[in-house]
């Protein structure tokens, strides 16, 4: 009965839901989803973490390679995020080139990597004005169900903060590289940049980590990402109705709270994976 | 080669560093004659496999498998219209479309479809046809996807089984669920279920200008009819070789038919008894 | 506080807009900010296309072209911004099942681009006689590296000491935040500083809509 009042009256039932003061999947106005990390599970890739924060959940693979750096920042390396929400995760999505939905995504991350200045890209460089490492971090998305933006900073981040990069010698003269595989270095990330959504819906009812469907139906919605000194790294607020200040400042409070929350569930996640690394590196 | 306007683009060229390592340390080398894998598994063992259904809460039916080291999501979606499409047609249609995740391989696979992912995609879809009541959703088509996390090698045959799994978990009215699985052969070595090392060193000749018999077969089955629905062969084998690889294979999906029935029992278990889990570990 | 109100009447670089540029489009404006310009036009409403209808409102694209090249992933961005502003303002319901196509080019970029862009829209919206809720006005501001100050809609020689950069675009009802947007980091009292200032100056921009409408009204 639940399942087709939803399909014939979308608009009804979310509003039925919120006038009782509750969201239809059972959460309260304010409270965020459970999140679950993952760190370093696919072999192929030189670091990679999964992201859940309820059913929603992203994967990002980082692949590293060596290329030449521009001209003009000699000493700096690359990172490439790309976001792809394949028709795999929604059935939004089509196959075929990145939806518009796609790009600007790939972009937000893209702004919110230089905003807080997580890495240094100096980091990168091998030999200056000759060899740079070039990080590729493709983002999947795996279930879309709301929030995308956060699940895909938290696996990028998390997937950078467990990234090691082997040793490469490089001589400038003859221009001869080596690999040594087995010496694996850590990769320095200065902050970790945590996203949080909402969703405001008619007379600025503020919605915590909106599904997909709550998305959907709201007037706006906005995210803030907030660093390790709480610091702001990026507020998108893209359009839709006009909020007052009180409200985004609520959001921001909240933000506090809830950047807390996800680093210390990344952080644990990584601590376990330096755990086991010991306990399978001691019996060799 | 054009810039892709539609993504964040990186250098123009960039090398995987791989190829620097010094090729004493790379070539650890398979020998063939050993009596052990390198993983420590015996010519006829399969890996371990690991299933789950219900995984992406937007699609209808959803499968991850892995198998060693490979893993793959799969999702199929409700029926919807042929597109652009004129006229009745008796039968439905699937559409399947496998994917590497770019991060998935040895080497970075770009983000459009490439030969080799277009082929499996025609394979997967081959595969799993004869499995699907195409008359029963005549001028619709349902649409399965299938990516590639992680690339441990067999990754198509996970693929099938992770996707007639999906097909199924998605009420897909079926005939039978579809297995499949993978030899390598080397000589006279046969490789259950090979790794990625493993598919290389069986793709690539030893001896140039021999007769060796070296390649890969997959084949899919319906073994709850003993029927075959597939077969892929690469490389260059002889008709015995063959042959017997068809033993070696029909053994294998006797040993994973079970495991996704298995799967699916439990997940009928779980919708119509979801507190059984709860109950269970207290 | 007297110092600071005559600070404020010339905080913005001078804005210029020509409405009416383009003779095909059902309105449009090239609007100047200091030298930052862009080229908006409005067709529609009109009809669409299956996919992309909109059985209960008006649907809208946005196409931003670049000075040079194609246009890329940062113009995508531009375009969900201008889009998603638009669609707040324009009474949607009132056109069902049609859509209107936003197209915006880029003459030159000397700062505050984003905000010019959404100006120069809402300006064409005006112009096109499209209804609307409220008009929008898009400002922009940066806080300086080392003296922590704002400066309202800087230009790009001052971008380059900033600290962080933010647009924000209001209604022009209650003043709240349609859309906003930033560039690096600052902590929340720096943010809520710079809306309550951008809050204020955006007054400037509604009475230059005003100057300009009247201005040409007669002949519209």
């Amino acid at each position: 009965m639940d399942l087709q009042y939803k399909t014939i009256h979308p608009v009804k039932y979310l509003q039925d839901h919120l006038e009782q003061g509750i969201r239809p999947d059972g959460r309260k106005f304010l409270s965020f989803r459970p999140v679950s990390v993952n760190v370093s599970s696919i072999v192929q890739a030189d670091s990679s973490a999964i992201f859940k924060l309820g059913d929603t959940s992203a994967v990002c693979g980082i692949k590293a390679e060596l290329a030449t750096p521009k001209a003009d920042i000699p000493d700096h390396g690359y990172i490439v995020p790309n976001v792809e929400l394949s028709p795999l995760c929604s059935p939004k999505f089509r196959p075929g080139p990145p939806s518009e939905q796609a790009q600007v995504l790939s972009k937000l991350i893209d702004i919110v990597l230089s905003n807080s200045r997580a890495l240094d890209l100096k980091d990168l460089c091998i030999c200056k004005n000759k060899l740079v490492w070039v990080l590729y971090c493709d983002i999947l998305c795996l279930n879309y169900n709301g929030s995308v933006i956060d699940a895909c900073i938290g696996a990028m981040i998390a997937a950078l903060k467990t990234l090691t990069l082997p040793e490469i010698n490089y001589n400038s003269e003859t221009g001869v590289i080596v690999t040594h595989p087995e010496n694996r270095k850590a990769f320095t990330v200065r902050t970790l940049p945590v996203s949080a959504s909402f969703a405001i819906f008619e007379k600025q009812l503020l919605l915590v980590d909106p599904s997909d469907d709550e998305e959907d139906m709201s007037s706006t919605r906005f995210s803030i990402v907030m660093d390790d000194e709480e610091e702001i790294c990026y507020i998108h607020k893209p359009g839709g109705i006009p909020i007052s200040q009180n409200l985004l400042c609520k959001g921001l409070e909240m933000t506090k709270v809830r950047a807390k929350s996800i680093r210390s569930v990344i952080n644990a996640a990584i601590s376990t994976l330096n755990v086991n690394n010991i306990e399978t590196n001691s019996p060799k | 080669m054009p810039v892709d306007q539609k993504r964040i683009n990186g250098p123009e060229s960039s090398v995987p560093y791989n190829i620097y390592i010094h090729s004493e340390i790379k070539n650890k080398g398979i020998q063939p004659d050993a009596p052990k894998r390198h993983d420590g598994r015996s010519n006829n063992e399969l890996r371990n496999i690991f299933l789950k259904t219900g995984i992406i809460s937007q699609a209808k039916g959803s499968a991850y498998i892995e198998m060693g080291n490979t893993k793959i999501i799969c999702s199929v979606f409700d029926p919807r219209e042929v597109p652009n499409k004129t006229g009745y047609c008796v039968q439905g249609e699937l559409f399947c479309e496998f994917k590497f995740a770019p991060f998935s391989h040895h080497k970075r696979k770009m983000h459009q479809q490439d030969a080799e992912e277009k082929e499996y995609s025609l394979i997967l879809q081959r595969a799993l046809e004869p499995a699907v009541c195409l008359q029963e959703f005549p001028n619709f088509q349902v649409d399965v996807y299938a990516t590639v996390l992680d690339n441990g090698g067999s990754a198509l045959a996970a693929a099938i089984m992770a996707a007639s799994l999906a097909l199924a978990n998605a009420g897909v009215p079926m005939f039978g669920l579809v297995t499949a699985s993978t030899v390598g052969i080397y000589d006279h070595t046969y490789l259950v279920d090979p790794t990625d090392t493993e598919e290389t060193f069986c793709c690539t000749k030893s001896v140039p200008g021999t007769v060796h018999n070296h390649g890969i077969i997959i084949q899919a089955a319906l073994p709850q009819h003993g029927q075959i629905s597939e077969m892929f062969v690469v490389g260059s084998v002889d008709t015995d070789t063959i042959v017997h690889s068809m033993d070696l294979i029909s053994e294998a999906h006797k040993d994973i038919c079970p495991l996704l029935e298995q799967c699916l029992v439990k997940t009928v278990f779980k919708t119509f008894r979801p507190n059984i889990k709860k109950t269970d570990t207290k | 506080m007297v110092e600071e109100d005559t600070e404020i009447d010339c905080v913005l670089r001078p804005m210029n807009c020509e409405i009416n540029l383009l003779s095909r489009s059902d309105g449009s404006t090239m609007f100047m900010q200091g030298d930052t310009t862009i080229v908006a036009g409005i067709n529609g409403p009109m009809e669409v296309k299956s996919q992309k209808m909109a059985y209960d409102k008006l649907s809208i694209e946005v196409t931003y072209t670049p000075l040079t090249g194609p246009a890329k992933v940062d113009d995508r961005l531009i375009e969900t911004y201008i889009r998603e502003s638009c669609e707040s303002a324009i009474l949607v319901s009132l056109h069902p099942n049609t859509m209107i196509c936003i197209n915006l080019q880029e003459v030159q970029d000397s700062g505050g681009l984003l905000a010019c862009a959404i100006n120069a829209s809402c300006l064409a919206l005006i112009n096109s006689g499209l209804s609307m809720k409220f008009t929008i006005a898009a400002v922009s501001c940066m806080i300086e590296k080392e003296t922590g100050k704002i400066i309202m809609d800087p230009d790009n020689t001052q971008l380059k000491n900033a600290k962080a950069e933010f647009t924000y675009a209001f209604d022009s009802i209650n003043k709240d935040i349609v859309c906003c947007h930033s560039v690096g980091r600052f902590s929340q009292s720096e943010f809520l500083a710079s809306v309550d200032k951008c809050k204020q100056v955006s007054q400037f921009i509604f009475d230059f809509y005003r100057e300009i409408t009247k201005k040409y009204a007669n002949t519209v």
